[in-house]
């Protein structure tokens, strides 16, 4: 686990409260704080998709300006994964490329 | 439905906040007053910001920068002003103004009298080989996971870029337990202030001063980075390549203000290097050329925190001065003597000259130059300070409780002590937000030096440590003496023991490693480092072989290769038969390139000596 267990300025909630939700159909368990990129990396996901040349795309600047972290959710694509907290049971697939829309 | 208000705030960072701080507080309340913010949490950068700001008490110097946010937050909202986070202007235009509410999925309409665009700025980024490979973050990415979501995404990292952002970052991921590998440095000199700098360097992180990187290693994420020198015009030099075993890089390479909202309104934008790009045209009051759109913060210019929170005071008041129509100059004139105080020092000379071609001028100097030469009398207990730039901060003269420290009159002057007052109490170095000052007392066997402390663990009475100097190198063995635990403002003061003769040198300590279960003898890999990485999900021979080097040493894995593979089946749950061996590489006994060299100028004398024939 990455999460941090201790810090010297920060308090690290002990808080054993878990969200499941899924990662390509995988089960992934994050606190009731996390994004979605957070609990990804917390579980040692740090790929969330392809580019439509099929380079590996992940978390690059965290505020939700750079794209990098597109992830399609509950078959919705383009969604940031930065920004956007994490809801029981939702289902977070990698997405190539621009994503196919839901119309 | 179009809702109609009187200021529409985009941005709930530090410059949003006091604008919606000053407007509010005019107006007798904020209910016709919307702070609009894409983040999930207010605050802006805020939030992430662990270390002490500069500054003075006014704009809160000593105090975290999460800490500040919050205090700014409850304000806003004590006023009643409206915070609508995880909601995005997606547009603005001559009728309306459209906001995405993420949370509900809706797209919102507003009218605003008046418009505070704060829109901050976003980090550049950087052209490299395999720049995209995840592992490959914005520094501030960095921060906001471990600090915000206590998350760390790697154990050993590279910072690209030496400015206050790249020190800051290499600080705390050292804080939250991360190795930090180097910090890389294009330019020949560290762009950030010296005493972020040197907390970090007496800890033994490197500074690479002319170095850039080439390369980030990896297929599916970073497993390295090339570095390598550059030359006086910034070319990497051929056969100065040196590869580093990191799993995250952090670029923090310079921020470029967020523009895309404020040039929808019609404002000018114009090209200013020195504020860090494309910035939109405004005067002194924060306007833009529209006149009822007002800018304020990183958007108007890359500078700080609390110029920013000054910036956002001067546009609200204008704003609500206009609205009220009763004067606020009094305040305005005010705000604008703080940012004049500020920005005197040779740190803000880019942003005084970027100004100055917007015709808004601000002086420099007038603070005090000198360092202080003298280190106080021998054998007293007495503070020590090692702040040798002016930079716009002052907790020091402000905390001392005998008045013993002053700043020369200008927030920008080197402080100096007089060591009449001083009475060794300590407080100063746990205010100092640079960490800049320590306790020194030379005694008739040994020495006192007093650290000021924020890792982990608190170190105890007696612990034998090993005594660092400014750079981070081993001078000599030494203890602990006591620890004044600070609780509140998390900077503890650690008194070390040292020998006579070197309170001068020693500035940090570490340490000594505890007798360790050692398993690659070779690369000194310790069980608890490779179970450490299997948990972080590297769970393949091959790429614990690559990640931590085991195996790799001058034996080539034949002593730890099975301790390996079994630490591996335990910890995964599998049997050894069942993990891939991973690939047994030649040589396999270190072979002089002498050797080599030999047998294949044998070869090619042979097969010249054919084709004489």
């Amino acid at each position: 686990m990455r999460r941090l267990k201790e810090h010297p300025i920060l308090s690290v909630s002990t808080d054993s409260l878990q969200l499941v939700f899924y990662f390509e159909g995988t089960q992934v368990c994050g606190t009731p704080n996390d994004t979605i990129a957070s609990a990804l990396i917390a579980n040692g996901i740090d790929v969330f998709g392809f580019t439509e040349h099929n380079h590996p795309r992940g978390f690059f600047c965290a505020i939700g300006k750079c794209s990098a972290c597109l992830v399609e959710v509950d078959g919705v694509p383009n969604v940031r994964a930065c920004i956007t907290p994490i809801r029981e049971g939702m289902n977070v697939k990698m997405q190539s490329g621009r994503g196919k829309p839901k119309w | 439905m179009v809702r109609h208000i009187k200021a529409l705030i985009v941005g709930s960072g530090p410059a949003g906040l006091t604008g919606a701080i000053a407007i509010a507080e005019t107006l007798g309340g904020g209910k016709d007053v919307i702070i609009v913010d894409e983040g999930i949490e207010p605050g802006g950068q805020l939030p992430k910001q662990t270390h002490k700001f500069f500054g003075h008490e006014g704009f809160y110097a000593s105090v975290r920068g999460f800490e500040i946010g919050n205090l700014l937050v409850k304000k806003v909202k004590s006023l009643g002003v409206e915070i609508i986070q995880q909601a995005t202007v997606t547009g603005i235009y001559e009728d309306v103004i459209t906001v995405y509410d993420r949370v509900n999925n809706i797209v919102n309409e507003y009218l605003a009298d008046y418009l505070l665009i704060a829109t901050g700025a976003t980090e550049k980024f950087l052209a490299f080989k395999n720049n995209t490979l995840p592992g490959v973050y914005g520094a501030g990415a960095v921060q906001t996971l471990m600090n915000q979501y206590k998350v760390l995404p790697g154990q050993s990292f590279l910072i690209i870029g030496a400015g206050n952002i790249g020190l800051i970052v290499a600080y705390q991921l050292v804080q939250a337990g991360a190795v930090v590998k180097a910090i890389v440095e294009a330019s020949s000199k560290v762009g950030g202030y010296a005493v972020h700098a040197n907390k970090i360097k007496r800890l033994g992180v490197p500074i690479l001063l002319k170095h850039t990187i080439l390369e980030a290693i990896g297929s599916d994420k970073v497993r390295g980075a090339v570095v390598a020198e550059v030359d006086d015009a910034f070319r990497p030099i051929v056969g100065t390549e040196k590869e580093f075993v990191v799993d995250s890089i952090c670029l923090a390479v310079g921020l470029q203000p967020n523009v895309e909202l404020v040039a929808q309104t019609g404002a000018k934008l114009v090209y200013m290097p020195e504020l860090g790009g494309h910035i939109p045209w405004r005067d002194e009051n924060m306007r833009t050329t529209v006149q009822n759109v007002f800018v304020a913060g990183d958007l108007s210019g890359i500078e700080e925190a609390t110029t920013a929170m000054i910036e956002g005071y001067i546009a609200g008041y204008n704003i609500a001065q206009e609205i009220t129509g009763k004067s606020q100059e009094e305040k305005i004139q005010k705000m604008k003597d703080e940012l004049s105080e500020f920005r005197r020092g040779p740190f803000s000379k880019k942003v005084r000259d970027g100004l100055k071609k917007l015709n808004i001028y601000f002086p420099a100097g007038g603070y005090r130059e000198e360092l202080q030469n003298n280190y106080g009398p021998k054998g007293k207990l007495r503070a020590v300070i090692e702040c040798p730039q002016p930079i716009p901060c002052n907790p020091c003269e402000t905390s001392c409780p005998t008045g013993a420290i002053n700043v020369g009159g200008n927030i920008n002057g080197i402080p100096h002590i007089d060591y009449e007052k001083c009475i060794g109490c300590g407080v100063c170095v746990t205010k100092c937000p640079g960490l800049a000052i320590f306790m020194v007392q030379e005694n008739e066997n040994y020495s006192i030096v007093g650290i000021p402390y924020e890792l982990l663990p608190i170190p105890s009475k007696g612990d034998k440590v090993k005594l660092l100097d400014r750079e981070g190198k081993y001078v000599a063995d030494g203890e602990i003496d006591h620890v004044i635990p600070n609780n509140k403002g998390k900077t503890h003061i650690v008194y070390l023991k040292v020998p006579k003769g070197l309170e001068e040198n020693v500035r940090s300590f570490s340490y000594f490693k505890k007798p360790e279960a050692f398993v690659c003898r070779c690369e000194e890999l310790t069980r608890e480092e490779i179970e450490r990485t299997i948990d972080m999900g590297i769970t393949d021979y091959e790429e614990l072989r690559r990640v931590l080097r085991i195996g790799m040493g001058p034996c080539g894995g034949k002593t730890c290769r099975n301790l390996t593979l079994q630490i591996l089946a335990e910890k995964t749950g599998s049997t050894i038969s069942d993990i891939e061996l991973g690939a047994y590489r030649p040589p396999t006994i270190p072979t002089p390139f002498e050797a080599v060299v030999k047998s294949v100028g044998e070869r090619m004398e042979r097969l010249e000596g054919k084709s004489d024939e």
